[in-house]
Order: C-alpha cells, then sequence, then structure tokens
C-alpha cells in the first residue's frame, strides 16, 4: 500500500558492487531484465522497470551500472555515478537498494559507507549467505544493522527467498523518511585519497570481525562446539576462514588458468561459440527467410503486380525480413555469453587474452565485443561498453566491422560457390575459414597500426587498466541469462530495424523508379517469367542503375562494371542484399534450380557491358571477397556507431578507411592475379 | 622493495604500501588491495600478465604494471 504522503510513486535506485547478485535481484523484482553494464559510456542506458505486482508494492526501480565505488575513475563513469544522486529524469532516489555479498563484507561495504557517508537512506540485500554458511560461518543481521545503521535484508538468489521481506521494509522505510521530510544526498569526495580509504577500510573489518559468527546450533550459539568443530582458535583464524577461497573453484582455475592449458580451452570455447553460432542459428535463420519470402510472394500475388504491391511484398515484407534473420544468432550467441559470463568464465578469457590485446591497444575486455561481432556488428558495438577505458572502447568499436558478421556469409557461399563446384564442398570450407582468419588478421593489423598514431585517430587520453574479479564458479541462473538474451536482441531490432528498414524503402524506390512499367516481349513466358523479367528491366532503368552507371568509372579498375556497383550499392542496407540484388540485375529467370545456382549460371555467361570479356572472373571474384572482408557497407553499423562514440568522427572515418581499403586491396588482387596469369 | 608482482605461484605477502603515484592505485586499493592485508599469488596468466591474486576472499586479476606497484613486507 503506497502512503498518502506520495504524489508520484517512489522511486528506488538499485545499487551493487560486480558480483553482488544485483542483476539477479532486478531480475526477481522487475521481471524483466536488461543488461546492466560494468561501465557506463558518454551513451548511458539504464534500465527501469516497475516492481511486479505480486509484490504488491508500485514503485520504480532503477538498475544502475555495477560499481566498486562512489567516486568516478573517468569522465564516463561520474555521468553514470552523478545519475545515481540525482537521476536526469527521475530525480533523488527515495531509497537505494544496495546487494552485499555476504562472503564479500570486507569489500563490498566499502559501497555501503561511502553511500552512508553520501546521506543516502539505504536498505541492504545481503545475498549468497549460502556461500559463507558453507564455511560454518553466518552474518548476525542485528549486529550489522546497529553496526551500519540501516535495515539489513537476507535474500536466497537461487530461489527469491526474502525478496518479500526486502520490499517489506524498503516501504517502510520509505514512509519513514516522508514522514520525516525529504533528504538530500552530498558528494562524497573526501574519500579521494589514500589513507581516508585505508580508515574506511579499517572500519569495514572491524564491522565484518564483529557480524560474521559460526553458525547458530538450534537457539543457542554454540561457540566451543563451532569453534571445535572448524577448528577456530582465534580471531585470526575466523578472519582465514571468512576469507578463504572456494575451494572448487581454485581446483578448476589450476586448469582453466594455466599458460597452456587455459590457453587451450579458451580456443576450444571460443571455436565451440563460433561453430554454435553458425550451426544453430543457420536452420531458424533459413526458417525466418523462407517464412518471409513466401509472405513476400503471397503479398505480391495478393496486391497484384503494381507499385503499391511491390512495395509492400519488397520494401516493407522483405526489409523487416532482413531485420529479422539476424535474431536467432543475435540470441543464442548472447545465450552462450550470457551462460559463460554467469559461470565466471568471461572474467577468466578476458585474463587470458588480456596481454595480446593490450600489446595492439586493446584491452582484455575487448574479446567479448570482437566476439559477438562475427554475428553482428550492432550487438558487438553495445557489449564494448564493458571496457572502462574509453581508449581501448573506440578502438575496439573501431574495428568491429573487419569482424566477418554474419551478413557477408551469404555473399561468401555464392561468391565461393562461383570458384568451386559443388562436388568440392570441402575446398569451399577451407577458403571461407581463410576468408575468416584473414578477416580476423586485418583487424589486429588495422588496430595496431591506429595504435600507432592513436593521438591522430583517437585523442582520448587515459590509463589502460585491468582489474577484474574472478568470481567463484557457479552454476548459471538460466532465466536470467535468457532474459538477458532476449533484451539483447530487442535491442539489435530497436536500433537496427528502423535503419534497415527505412533503407530498404529508399533503395526500394531507387530500384523501383522511374522506368516503374518496363516494355517487355512476353510472348511464350510464363507469368512468373514476365514479372522477373519485369523486374530486370525496371531495375536496368532506374535511379539505382544510373547511380550504378555513376560509378562505372570507379568499377572499372576493378575489373566489374556497374551493375556490380548497383549491387554494391544495395548492400549498404545489409551486405547480404548483394546477393538478391545481383540475381535481379542478371535478369535470374530461372526458377527451376535453387537461386544460388541459378544465379551462379547467370553470372557465368555475364560479360563487361559492350565487350566479349567475361565479368565474373577468378580474379574479379576473389576481389570481391576481398572488398567485403573489408568495406563497411552497413548502415546500421554506422549509426550505432555513431550513437556508441557519441559523433560522427569515428563512424566517417570507420566509413572512409574501410572503403578505401576495401578499394584498394580490391584493385591490387584484382590486377596482380591478372598479372600471374589468372582469368 | 619487494612488489606483488615479485611472488611466486602460491606465495603469499603482505601489503606494506600501495605507490599513490600509480594512476591506477586508487581502483587497485578499492578492490581491496589495502596495507595490512595478507595477498596470495594465485596464477599467471600467459606473458606472466595478467596476475591473479586471492584477496580478501576472492580472485583479482590485475596487470603487472599494477602489481608492482602493490609493496610487500
Amino acid at each position: 500500500m503506497i502512503t498518502e504522503f506520495t504524489e508520484k510513486i517512489p522511486f528506488i535506485t538499485l545499487l551493487g558492487p560486480p558480483n553482488s547478485g544485483k542483476t539477479t535481484l532486478f531480475n526477481y523484482l522487475s521481471g524483466k531484465n536488461y543488461k546492466t553494464v560494468n561501465y557506463p559510456g558518454a551513451t548511458v542506458e539504464y534500465s527501469i522497470a516497475r516492481i511486479l505486482k505480486k509484490y504488491n508494492f508500485e514503485a520504480n526501480l532503477l538498475d544502475s551500472p555495477g560499481i566498486i565505488s562512489l567516486i568516478p575513475e573517468s569522465l564516463d563513469e561520474k555521468v553514470s555515478i552523478n545519475a545515481i544522486y540525482n537521476h536526469p529524469k527521475y530525480g533523488i532516489p527515495d531509497l537505494v537498494i544496495i546487494t552485499v555479498d555476504a562472503s564479500q563484507l570486507s569489500r563490498h561495504l566499502l559501497l555501503v559507507s561511502q553511500l552512508i557517508e553520501a546521506k543516502f537512506k539505504i536498505l541492504i540485500a545481503l545475498t549468497m549467505t549460502d556461500i559463507l554458511n558453507k564455511k560454518g560461518l553466518d552474518v548476525s543481521i542485528n549486529k550489522l544493522e546497529k553496526l551500519i545503521g540501516c535495515n539489513v535484508v537476507r535474500i536466497d538468489g537461487r530461489n527469491g527467498k526474502g525478496v518479500d521481506q526486502l520490499l517489506r521494509a524498503a516501504e517502510e522505510n520509505i514512509q519513514n523518511a516522508k514522514t520525516y521530510g525529504g533528504y538530500q544526498p552530498v558528494m562524497v569526495d573526501n574519500m579521494n585519497n589514500s589513507s581516508a580509504l585505508i580508515e574506511v577500510f579499517k572500519k569495514i573489518e572491524e564491522i565484518e570481525h564483529n557480524v560474521i559468527v559460526p553458525i547458530k546450533h538450534g537457539n543457542n550459539i554454540d561457540f566451543n562446539n563451532a569453534n571445535k568443530q572448524l577448528n577456530i582458535l582465534n580471531v585470526d583464524a575466523d578472519k582465514k576462514l571468512t576469507h578463504k577461497l572456494d575451494s572448487t573453484s581454485l581446483r578448476i582455475d589450476k586448469i582453466l588458468l594455466h599458460k597452456v592449458w587455459g590457453l587451450a580451452v579458451f580456443f576450444i570455447i571460443m571455436a565451440g561459440i563460433f561453430t554454435s553460432i553458425f550451426w544453430l542459428a543457420a536452420p531458424i535463420m533459413n526458417l525466418v527467410d523462407d517464412l518471409f519470402g513466401y509472405l513476400a510472394s503471397d503479398a505480391f500475388s495478393y496486391l497484384g503486380n503494381n507499385w503499391y504491391g511491390d512495395f509492400i511484398a519488397n520494401g516493407i515484407i522483405t526489409g523487416t525480413g532482413s531485420v529479422l534473420v539476424f535474431v536467432p544468432q543475435i540470441l543464442i550467441l548472447f545465450l552462450i555469453l550470457g551462460v559463460l559470463e554467469d559461470t565466471g568464465y568471461l572474467a577468466r578469457g578476458a585474463m587470458l587474452i588480456d596481454k595480446p590485446l593490450s600489446k595492439i591497444g586493446l584491452n582484455g575486455r575487448s574479446f567479448v565485443p570482437m566476439l559477438s561481432g562475427f554475428a553482428c556488428a550492432i550487438p558487438a558495438m553495445l557489449a564494448a561498453r564493458t571496457i572502462p577505458n574509453k581508449r581501448e572502447r573506440l578502438l575496439t568499436i573501431f574495428i568491429i566491422p573487419l569482424m566477418s558478421c554474419s551478413a557477408r556469409l551469404p555473399v561468401y557461399a555464392l561468391l565461393i560457390g562461383f570458384l568451386f563446384p559443388a562436388s568440392k564442398a570441402w575446398l569451399a570450407g577451407i577458403i571461407l575459414a581463410a576468408i575468416y582468419v584473414f578477416s580476423t588478421a586485418s583487424s589486429i593489423v588495422v588496430a595496431s597500426v591506429i595504435n600507432k598514431f592513436r593521438s591522430e585517430f583517437l585523442i582520448e587520453k587515459n590509463n589502460s587498466s585491468f582489474i577484474l574479479e574472478l568470481p567463484a564458479y557457479r552454476k548459471p541462473k538460466l532465466s536470467v541469462v535468457a532474459n538477458n538474451a532476449y533484451h539483447s536482441a530487442k535491442l539489435y531490432f530497436k536500433k537496427a530495424g528502423p535503419i534497415i528498414i527505412g533503407f530498404s524503402i529508399v533503395l526500394w524506390f531507387l530500384t523501383y523508379f522511374p522506368n516503374s512499367n518496363p516494355d517487355i516481349k512476353t510472348k511464350g513466358l510464363n507469368q512468373d517469367q514476365v514479372i522477373q523479367l519485369q523486374k530486370s528491366e525496371r531495375l536496368s532503368g532506374s535511379y539505382a542503375a544510373e547511380l550504378g552507371r555513376g560509378i562505372q568509372p570507379l568499377m572499372k579498375p576493378l575489373g566489374l562494371d556497374w551493375r556490380v556497383g548497383v549491387s554494391l550499392i544495395s548492400a549498404f542496407t545489409a551486405r547480404e542484399v548483394f546477393v538478391s540484388s545481383l540475381a535481379l540485375i542478371f535478369k535470374v529467370t530461372d526458377n527451376t534450380q535453387p537461386l544460388q545456382n541459378s544465379i551462379i549460371d547467370a553470372m557465368r555467361k555475364a560479360t563487361i557491358d559492350g565487350t566479349n570479356q567475361r565479368l565474373f572472373t577468378t580474379s574479379t571474384i576473389i576481389g570481391l571477397i576481398i572488398f567485403f572482408v573489408f568495406a563497411l557497407q552497413c548502415l546500421s553499423t554506422i549509426a550505432v556507431s555513431k550513437k556508441e562514440t557519441g559523433g560522427w568522427k569515428i563512424p566517417m572515418l570507420q566509413l572512409i578507411v574501410f572503403t578505401s581499403m576495401a578499394y584498394v586491396s580490391t584493385f591490387i588482387a584484382v590486377n596482380g592475379l591478372r598479372l600471374l596469369g589468372l582469368p | 622493495m619487494k612488489s606483488a608482482a615479485d611472488l611466486k605461484n602460491g606465495e603469499k605477502g603482505i601489503i606494506v604500501s600501495v605507490d599513490e603515484n600509480h594512476p591506477s592505485a586508487r581502483r587497485i586499493l578499492e578492490v581491496g588491495f589495502t596495507p595490512g592485508q595478507e595477498i596470495e599469488l594465485i596464477t599467471k596468466s600467459i606473458f606472466s600478465d595478467p596476475i591473479a591474486y586471492a584477496v580478501r576472499g576472492t580472485l583479482i586479476a590485475i596487470r603487472k604494471n599494477e602489481a608492482e606497484c602493490i609493496k610487500l613486507l
């Protein structure tokens, strides 16, 4: 029940150090979960939710990034910490609920002390007491409440026990605060120096020492027995037991953090993620593809062969399909990454790879974003927010478009299919693997080159650092992981969706007009073929074709012509559009065999406009593959890069640098291969 | 003076100070590497960097240059 003093519903901020169970609690309270990140950018995103109805307590809940301390380290962090004091939209929180890991009191109480110092109204949600219990110890809630001066409620993250009690305490706290008038938090800055910080830690250690007690036997605390059982002889032994590391985790780490075995396992896990992104997602992606294909052709035959029928079918439905087709992959990627993060492995992976990455100006934390980049650059750039150092984050975002995203896969499949007959599928597989290695290697080269000239590209100067807790291994909480994955997919759809659909519509317009009603000879053709031929004719007289002819002089040195140019322009919606665009432009009307084979047949017959010279040869196909490795042909990526880097500078640099790299290396490859005698 | 980076695998040491001139000094203190604490080097990553230490009941990985500013008894 809400007090009559409130005009608006209460506003609660949820805060907590990393690995303190904050995300799990947020999940219990809100039902839906937003991925919170360990560090904010200039693009701080907050997760806000209403507390679930079943708890019978109406309040807004803000999930803030996991922080160790209230004292910001960088300008970016300052933005998010300021928002805890006074959120731009919701104002000063009526209550701060802070999650504290019972087995980590001596570290996690730092943030609590700072919040109290800052005069926040706080409530502690004490998590993971089960870990402490395993050591035969427990926290005395009464003592802790007395020593800290706020309410403490025990929460069991495994089953949600205590959440209801936490909310009752929250309600009471807020009501009391209202009765006694509001409060105004003050910025803490006196803990900014080391000696003050050390003093705070001393006090915390004292508190920890006082509140950690041996487990009660029955209703009486049987100190003697417990001491005997646990071999606690004195205060120091007690402290040692509290701070003893999880022995199972230590044993696992003997292998997973081993210099040789650790690295081997790391690469096996990465390869596993990689293959599952493709193999698990492929059938679902095909399903989505087919579904939208049917929808589009149904809509087209229902609405008829006219401009609006074509607009609905090929502009809107196909556009929506090209957004949704990547959702399965993004979901799978984030499910796997979520499981790895929840088990505690991701932090270890970052540690293993930090040194090599730091050599090229990146950070151990860059590896998750880079890996995500193999699915799609958009979630990858969002994932880069976990890199605290701005320069390293910008550099990571910079090279992400070079990671071979899944939209390039259909293009490579077509081009490799042209080079090798289907009977040599294994050779095609090797070439595909080589393309991936090549694109990854290029990203490393680009990163190290930019790192050398970093002052010119990325002026941000700050301390490169890697301080990361490696939490004890635990079973992942699948509901939380699934929720996170769902949210990531939603985020992708919201960010990339409008751009891809919008651009599909613009592109549809450019390819449909002005020659919207071409004259064709229909004799001896069935209806499908007529429509297909009409499409092709329409395209060759369209604005897009004009645009393509405009870039003919650019295509010529590459051994290509305007028709490939048009397809390359179309590929800016999403790279895989290149394939369907080629199909249109080379008038592929044969529907007796799979589309890819028909396109390849048409490509084999194609000659450069006005000559007898073959357009697609081994050299030009290899050239095109190289073009796709480098070129930044994705408007959504550019838009997200602009948003994540806070300006046009980096996305424009990416567009110019990668596209000119693509052009120059394609030029060198095509002409070099011809010099070597290849067709 | 011996620093945390000089420890061997499984070796323990007691922190006396954290070099305040290091840009990461405050973060190092904030995660729990404070004077008086006993730390243990658990493992080193490839190229001996970063290094994972047991401190205050958890495992924390820090870069070698950051470990060098943690001075031991």
